[in-house]
Formats: structure tokens, sequence, C-alpha cells
């Protein structure tokens, strides 16, 4: 045991470990179950291959709307909840992750049986989800978590005492009068005294609820803290003494942090890079400053302009239109695209948009009796008369209709009762570098190619 | 209230061998007096009058306590341990242990419960032990379905995830996180149950399902049956008013627990 501790923190391994974490095509999908039979009719993807980096000692801050997947993805790197697929490595040094990086890229079918081998041996010793024993258990050492809410996530039947001292029972790291010496400097470390010691959570404002959060935490040493949303509860005032106290550990104890939230004035505050999710997958990345300074993604744009404390956020707000997609049904090409205010022909148009525009007047989908889909570019569309499917193509065509779905509709024929609907088949935007480490995935900064000339899927 | 008569009549079943002095080689079977049969209640030696085979009433209300607090807590105790170990079982590791068995529960639950324990204790024979036996068969069912649900419910608390993230054991986590939080219905139910349990037990024993004889409520409502229609009311009105109080104490301070608990359950 103590020898495990030992390499932990000052051995070998951890000397050449330059990513703490480094997450890799990670997916999350939750079934949709439906019926009596409970028959699976489609997956909500929380979280669509996601790739990225967690540097020793920075923060790194993931932000987006709710439902955007990152706690989900919080959650799929701190082991709580496995990973449909992908994973999650832990402590890879830069070339480890290089070799990782270039074994991945090969597709699994033509992956030689010596690569296979150095790929499952690579597995064995950093991804999360095929640790050994020891391996895991020094994982659970070092990754912890900071729930949003205090409260539901300390048990209400539990003295101070007991919470903050049961990672260090379970461990075995003390007991005794040494184990409350132990509790007493943890709590003294975030702020409260031994007064506190024997006390239930609920005798605690949210602040200090939280603060015995943060010294559970951090009671085992760990590397690597997942802040889910650690201030989003709390009051203004509040908010800024935990990011300090936060601040000030990880200076002291050299932590790791993942800052998940969706106040970018918070994240702003922490972190050192910044990734904007939308969606379950990554709609930009970079250092803190460059995001702040030079977005490059319209839909960070639109978050920082939607944010009142950025400077110049006099500027007119930009609102975005409409409400977050489905997950279980992502638009296609471009998943901002529906919502994006400089939206192209070229971004993903499909027959679900053609539906959703027509279906926002008055009319424009009365009548439709079937859809034969082909493709999700490429649909006929079955109305009950003539009439009710030539207001469907008039609808389309109005001057109403955005300009670039209209100019992304090749072919918008009436035959009788039956509408033929096509758009130029897309493939889905790639994240690509717009600037010295900075990713979006936006086609107007890339210069991507989004007309597929393989259809896309 | 309800807690005062609690107290008084366990305080008396605790108390019974000193409150009347056992004559008969079994303190729980009634005492016979042959020459004194169908006393009226304020006959010198049986304040409480006599039934028809001589049984002194007082005896059989004070040993009847002690009966039904026999029944009442192995009953209880039976079913609330083998109700928290199947729901715990079906609430905790889920999948096709959960299904199957609440299918059995829901087999349990799908026949009146006391036409179920009437079956058991009939066919197991006419005895004190045999009707334990048969309303514990059909009461742990409540249970197992109570406990599951509030394991289900507690397992999604935040406080559960984060005693994983410290690592700690699912043993454990059950222990100290779920099973703690998952009891306080359970409380409730057993109290309400304590009472439930003694109303079937006299109902069973009054059809005859108990010893001939045996100093219990249910047994002397059925001795004093047939002289209701000659005027020899107080048998069955004794032993039957022991039964309501009995039952009305335990549903008070029953539902007092649920008002009391409930909102701290939630804890918020």
């Amino acid at each position: 045991m103590t020898a495990l501790g030992v390499t932990s923190t000052a051995g070998p391994s951890s000397q050449v470990a330059d990513y703490v974490i480094s997450v890799r095509g990670v997916r999350k999908h939750f079934p949709i179950k439906e019926g009596v039979l409970q028959r699976v009719t489609g997956h909500v993807r929380a979280v669509d291959d996601v790739s990225f980096d967690v540097p020793r000692g920075k923060t790194v801050g993931l932000v987006g709307e709710s439902g955007c997947g990152k706690s989900t993805l919080g959650r799929v790197i701190s082991g709580l909840t496995d990973a449909t697929e992908g994973g999650v490595y832990f402590r890879l040094s830069h070339a480890a992750k290089d070799r990782l990086d270039e074994l991945l890229a090969i597709p699994e079918a033509e992956r030689s049986a010596a690569e296979g081998r150095e790929l499952a041996e690579i597995d064995r010793a950093h991804r999360i989800d095929a640790l050994g024993k020891d391996r895991w258990r020094e994982y659970r050492r070092n990754c912890q978590v900071v729930f949003q809410d205090a409260f539901a996530s300390l048990n209400p039947r539990h003295l101070v005492k007991d919470i903050i001292g049961r990672p260090l029972r379970i461990h075995h790291e003390a007991s005794g009068t040494q184990l409350t010496e132990r509790i007493v400097d943890l709590l003294e470390s975030v702020g409260l005294g031994s007064q506190h010691l024997y006390r239930f959570p609920h005798q605690f404002s949210g602040g200090q609820r939280q603060r015995i959060s943060i010294a559970r935490a951090v009671a085992l040493d760990p590397e690597f803290i997942v802040l889910d949303e650690p201030t989003s509860a709390l009051d203004v005032s509040v908010q800024a003494q935990i990011l300090n106290l936060l601040h000030d550990l990880q200076e002291q104890r050299g932590l790791t942090y993942l800052f998940i939230s969706h106040d970018l004035n918070v994240v702003e505050h922490m972190s050192d890079r910044i990734i904007v999710m939308y969606l379950g997958q990554i709609a930009e990345t970079g250092p803190s400053e460059q995001i702040f300074a030079a977005a490059r993604h319209p839909y960070t744009e639109a978050l920082l302009e939607a944010n009142p404390a950025v400077e110049g956020g006099a500027r007119a707000v930009t609102r975005l239109k409409g409400s977050v997609p489905d997950p279980a049904r992502p638009p296609q090409g471009c998943r901002f695209h529906t919502r994006c205010p400089v939206v192209t022909s070229q971004c993903g148009w499909e027959v679900d948009d053609a539906v959703t525009e027509a279906e926002l007047r008055d009319s424009g989908l009365d009548g439709l009796s079937g859809v034969s889909r082909q493709s999700a570019f490429s649909a006929d569309l079955t109305f009950e008369t003539e009439a009710q499917a030539a207001a469907f193509v008039a609808q389309l065509q109005a001057q109403e209709t955005p300009e670039p779905l209209a100019a992304a509709l090749t072919e918008l024929r009436q035959t009788g009762t039956d509408v033929s609907v096509r758009f130029q088949p897309v493939v889905p935007v790639r994240l690509e570098r717009v600037g010295p480490d900075q990713l979006s995935a936006c086609l107007l900064h890339t210069g991507q190619q989004p007309a597929a000339e393989a259809v896309a899927r | 209230m309800g807690l005062i008569i609690i107290v008084a009549l366990v305080g008396m079943a605790l108390l019974a061998p000193v409150l009347t002095v056992p004559n008969t080689p079994d303190p729980a079977q009634m005492p016979r007096d042959w020459g004194a049969l169908n006393e009226p209640p304020g006959t010198p030696g049986h304040p409480l009058g006599t039934t028809t085979s001589g049984g002194d009433v007082l005896y059989g209300l004070i040993w009847g306590a002690r009966t039904s607090l026999k029944l009442s807590v192995i009953v209880v105790s039976i079913t609330v341990i083998i109700g928290t170990i199947i729901g715990s079982l079906a609430g905790f590791l889920g999948g096709r242990i959960d299904t199957v068995l609440m299918r059995i529960v829901d087999v349990f639950l799908s026949i009146p419960e006391l036409i179920f324990a009437l079956a058991i204790a009939a066919v197991l024979g006419p005895s004190l032990r045999n009707i334990i036996l048969a309303i514990a068969a059909v009461f742990w069912v409540k249970y197992a379905r109570l406990i599951r649900g509030q394991i289900i419910h507690v397992k999604q608390n935040e406080y559960v995830d984060a005693a994983r993230v410290i690592g700690d054991s699912r043993l454990r986590i059950y222990l100290k996180d779920i099973l703690p939080n998952s009891m306080t219905p359970l409380v409730v139910q057993a109290t309400l149950d304590m009472g439930h349990v003694v109303l079937i037990g006299a109902t069973l024993s009054f059809i005859g399902l108990a010893e001939a004889g045996l100093a219990e409520w249910g047994v002397l409502v059925s001795e004093g049956q047939t002289g209701i229609s000659a005027g020899r009311w107080w048998v069955s009105l004794f032993a039957g008013g022991m039964i309501f109080l009995w039952s009305l104490a335990f549903n008070l301070v029953g539902d007092a627990m649920r008002d009391v608990l409930d909102p701290r359950m939630e804890g918020r």
C-alpha cells in the first residue's frame, strides 16, 4: 500500500506523466426505451466523440449550456459512468500520448498484431476502465469530484468528522487520534475548524457545505479533481470565496482541475484552457485568453456576447434562435447550424430542417401523411391532397425561408401529392486548428470541404 | 394519547404475572373456575365476570395483552428482517434479480392478506405459532416492496456517488449510505403493523385457529359470542375493546411518526 503511495507522489511514473487525463474519442449514449417491452428505440448522444488533454497542474474549463453533455463527460472521466466508446487515460507522458494518438489513428482493421499489443499495453497501464485492481485503486485516490449540490453530496446522517475522515479510513491512511488531527488539518485548510467536527451537514450554510465537500475531495491528496459546477448553487458573494479557496488549494497542493461550468465568468477566472461543448461535441477549444479575445466559433461568440460581464458586453446581443436540438437526433454537418447566426448553405442543412421550417408557419405541414426517408438529406413527403403538397413547397420557396437553407436545397419537386426534398450531403464538421493551440469546429474558420463526394454515412 | 395507551397496554403485558396469579401449569392458558360460569362483572373474585366455561375475563385481558405483544413483536421483527433482505437485494442489485423477486412479491400481493393468512394457518393447524408464521408469510412482501422503492430512490443521491468516488466498496456504501437513509418509512410501517398484526391475529384465533383456551382476545370474543344473545355482553365487549384500543394506539402513533419523520426524510 505504502509503496503505491510513494510512486503516486514522487515515483518515476509521475515525473513523466505530463498529462493527468487524456480523453480519446469518448462517447456516452443513453438508450431510449419505449413501450411495455422496453424496446430500445434510439439513443441520446450525451457525449459524442470527444477528445482532449488535461495537462498536469493546469485547470481546464469545460463550458456549455445545460444538456450539452459536460456533466456526463465529467462522470465518465471520474469513473462514475462507463463510456459507450472511447477511453479516458490517466498519467500519459508526452511521448506516450503521441504514440497513443498514432496508434488510435490507425483504423482497427488495419492495425498489425504488434500495434494491437502495444495499444493493449497502454490501455492496461493507463486507460481507467482497463486498469488492474491496484492501479484502479490508485486512480480512485487520485481522481476526486466536487459536486454541484454540496447538500446532496453529503450524507445527511453523517457527522463532518465521519464525512471527511471516510476517505482516509477507507484507504487506511490514518486512525484514532491521528485521524482526528488529519481531519482538523483538512478543515482548517478549507477555512473551517475543529469546532465543526461534530456537526451534521444541515447545520451549515451552502458555502460551508461546499467547503466540507472540498475538504473531503483533497483528503487523499489527489492529483486531479473534477469540479462539477462547484459554485453554481451558491450566492455570488460566496462563489468568489469558494473560487479563491480552490485556487489557493491548487497552488499549495499542485492540483489539476477539470472545471465544469455554464458560467463563462467563473471559467475565465479559473481556467488555463477552455473547452466549449455543444450537443455532446467540442465546438472550440484553446487557451483561456485566446478564447476570450478571439473566439473562432459562432457558438463561443454567442456565449460570450450573452455574458453581460464580459468587457464590451454593451454590444448588441445576438440572441440564439430556437432551443437546443434533440440530442437523440443531432443535426447533420455542424450541430450548431440550426441556431447559428452566420450559417451558410454548406453547414449541414437536411430534411428535418425543411420540415421544422415549414412547421413554423401556418398550415405549412397540414396533411402530411407519410415520410419515406432515404437519408438525412433526402426524403419523399406524402400529403393528403395536392393542394397541401403545393402549400408545403410554396412555404419553403417563400421569402421568409432562410437564404442558406433555400440555397442548400438541391431539389424540391412536387409530383401529385408527393414532394421530394433533397439536400447536398455533407460530412460532420471536424475540429481543426485555427490558431496556435486553438481548435474550432466551424467551416468559416477552417476551410474544410464539407460537401461529401462519398455520401455521408 | 396513542403513546399513553401503548405504554399502558405493554406495561400490562409485561407485568401480567404480577397483576394476576396464574394457577395453571401454562400461564398463557385461561384458568377455569368451574364453580363460576357466566358470572357478570362485579362478582367477587371475578371483577370483569367469567365466560361460559368459567374463564376469568380480567385474567384473559391481561394475559391476552401478553399474547398480543408476543405476536406483534415476533411477526414485525420477522417481516422487517425478511422484507429488508429481499427488498435490498432487489433494489440494490437491480436487473434480473429485481425482476424475479418483484414478480414473486406481486404474486403474494395479488392474494388478499387475510384470506392468505387464513389459508396458511388452516393448513398448518391451530396454534399461536402457526398464526405467527402465517401472518409473517403474508406481511413480508409489503416491506420488501417498501424497502426496494426506498433503496432505488436513495441510491440515486449524490452522496452515493461521492462515496464511490472516494473508493468505498459497494457493501459499505449500502450499509452506511443507502440503508440508513431508507429506513424511515419502514419504521412508520412497522409501527402501524404492530396494531394491524394483532387485529389479524385476533381474527384468526376468533375463527378457531389458535389453541383452544388460549388467553387471547380473539379467543375471548369467540367464547363470548354465544352468550351475547342471552344478554351476557361482558366477555366479547371487554375483549373486543382491548383489540380496538391496541390497534387504535399503534395507528395513532404510526400516523404521528409519519407526520414527524416524512418532511425530514427528504432532507431539505
